[in-house]
């Protein structure tokens, strides 16, 4: 799924996001990403969307190599990709609904399943009472589940989340939490940065990798641990 | 529904909402550009009647031969029947003095009363010669080596000169389809990449969520076309006007003058502000949009 070789990330201004990072991800695995602020957490998922470019190293996503000289492709690939901002970049003016729907008008759905993934997703995140509010008039929190609604309306192999639950009280944490996890079992690859560790540090399964100064420390734990 | 259909209505509502987004700048770009296309239908209607004048004048090519008085009826026919010989002469008639007199008093119409100030017939009878317009140089070269033929007068100067102005007239053509066509392309790009603008954060999150280019350009596309048309509708409703209010008076002060119907020029180019216009819109929103992955 993720392949990353010796990848470094710098940045115009001269700070060093990334350094020398190693990574393999299997399709279905469940990722927790932690680290302190400016760690490189957030770097980490920009480049696998491809919002950067490694400056060193080699970098591929579910086959694509990460290069500029590959836009077009990449473009191709963020669809099967399910991002969930740290700033959640939904479209104002429009409502829940039709933020979500919008996510989805240009995947190969039909109308009929675009409607029906779009109120499962709502329903699933707990705001089907929302889905006529204008994003604009909705709480940082609603706002926030909205965009994990749209990331997983679009069924993608590739959740990448980050600090999804970052506004949120601790019971709507968790539970956000149990549903992007949940997607494992559709076979979704879910990468999730947070700095609350509280939220992952009982978790029995997954493969928890710490950022400190660009460089990644993992760890696997359950199942994938012994693969 | 047929998701070609889905994402139609969705287009439609986003470019409304583009339209909206930047409401007093579009109306003033419409009315810009209802402008400029109505200045471009105006040269295609002075190009189309000029041509048709000419067209008329020339299907209906003929000189007037006045003979020297002293002939007998005799000689007049012989002189009728040398002229008829000359290659390109169609036909030839003789109208009376009376008849000269008749034919100013019915163009002159109203106006005719005029005449009535001569104490005598002011007009003298001549030969009506039909030609091919085409060969009237060398009718002309042939009448005048002719022997009782006092003086020849044709319409060749007033041809020529139409013509010339038929020239000049495709000339402005060509050089306003050109001046509308570019400063059309810029108001419109202007239009749509202060759109671009505008809406960057929606544009930018559909590049992440992994939209093509098409399916963002196109309600920007939408926005553009629907500026120039509603631009080509106010040219053409000025040009109806305008038309209507022209061929009145012309009609009114010059009876004569052989103007074409009002609906021949008004449909045709209608239509051709209407087409450009949408084409002109297109080219535009394309234009602006290509700047902007340029930029990108």
């Amino acid at each position: 799924m993720i392949e990353a070789k010796d990848v470094s990330l710098t940045y115009q201004d001269g700070t060093q996001a990334l350094k020398d990072v190693n990574l393999r991800i299997k399709a279905g695995e469940i990722i927790y990403i932690t680290g302190p602020s400016g760690s490189g957490k957030t770097s980490l998922l920009k480049l696998i969307l491809g919002m950067e470019y490694p400056t060193e190293g080699h970098l591929r996503v579910m086959g694509q190599s990460m290069v500029k000289d590959e836009e077009d492709n990449i473009r191709k690939l963020r669809r099967k990709i399910g991002p969930v901002f740290q700033e959640f970049k939904l479209i104002r003016g429009r409502t829940a609904f039709e933020n979500i729907v919008l996510g989805m008008r240009f995947l190969d759905f039909t109308p009929k399943e675009i409607i029906e993934n779009s109120y499962m997703a709502l329903e699933r995140v707990g705001l089907k009472h929302k889905r006529d509010s204008l994003v604009d008039k909705l709480s940082w929190g609603e706002s926030q589940r909205v965009a994990i609604a749209r990331a997983i309306a679009r069924k993608p192999s590739l959740i990448l989340a980050d600090e999804p639950t970052g506004n949120l009280d601790l019971d709507n944490a968790l539970n956000i939490m149990d549903i992007l996890t949940s997607l494992r079992d559709e076979n979704t690859t879910v990468i999730i940065t947070t700095h609350a560790t509280h939220l992952i540090e009982d978790k029995e399964e997954g493969t928890f990798i710490r950022i400190q100064e660009g460089r990644l420390k993992m760890e696997r734990r359950g199942v994938e641990a012994y693969e | 529904m047929n998701k070609r259909a889905y994402n139609l209505a969705y287009f439609l509502k986003e470019s409304k909402t583009l339209f909206k987004i930047d409401f007093l700048s579009n109306i003033f770009s419409i009315i810009s550009i209802g402008l400029i296309l109505f200045i471009l239908s105006l040269v295609l209607l002075g190009w189309r009647v000029s041509s048709y004048v000419i067209q008329i004048v020339e299907r209906e090519g003929e000189i007037n031969v006045y003979y020297d008085l002293s002939l007998q009826e005799k000689d007049i026919n012989y002189l009728m029947e040398d002229i008829e010989k000359i290659e390109g002469v169609s036909s030839t008639s003789l109208v009376s003095q009376d008849e000269a007199y008749n034919r100013m008093a019915e163009i002159l119409g109203k106006e005719a009363g005029i005449l009535e100030l001569f104490d005598e017939n002011p007009f003298t009878p001549f030969i009506e010669v039909k030609i091919h317009i085409e060969e009237v140089d060398s009718i002309l070269d042939e009448l005048e080596s002719m022997l009782g033929i006092d003086y020849i007068r044709d319409n060749k100067n007033i041809i020529d000169r139409l013509q010339n102005i038929l020239i000049i007239l495709k000339v402005l053509g060509v050089l306003a389809l050109v001046a509308i066509g570019v400063s059309t392309l810029i108001v419109v790009s202007h239009i749509i990449r202060q759109g671009i603008y505008n809406n960057r954060d929606q544009i930018n999150t559909l590049e992440l969520l992994g939209a093509p280019d098409i399916f963002i350009g196109f309600p920007f596309i939408l926005e553009g076309v629907f500026l120039t048309l509603l631009g080509g509708v106010i040219a053409f409703i000025l040009l109806k006007l305008v038309l209507g209010l022209g061929y009145s008076k012309l009609f009114t002060a010059l009876p004569f003058l052989p103007l074409p119907a009002e609906e021949s020029l008004l449909i045709p180019i209608g239509i051709f502000i209407l087409l450009l216009s949408g084409l002109l819109g297109i080219i535009g929103s394309l234009f602006g949009l290509a700047k902007d992955n340029e930029k990108a």
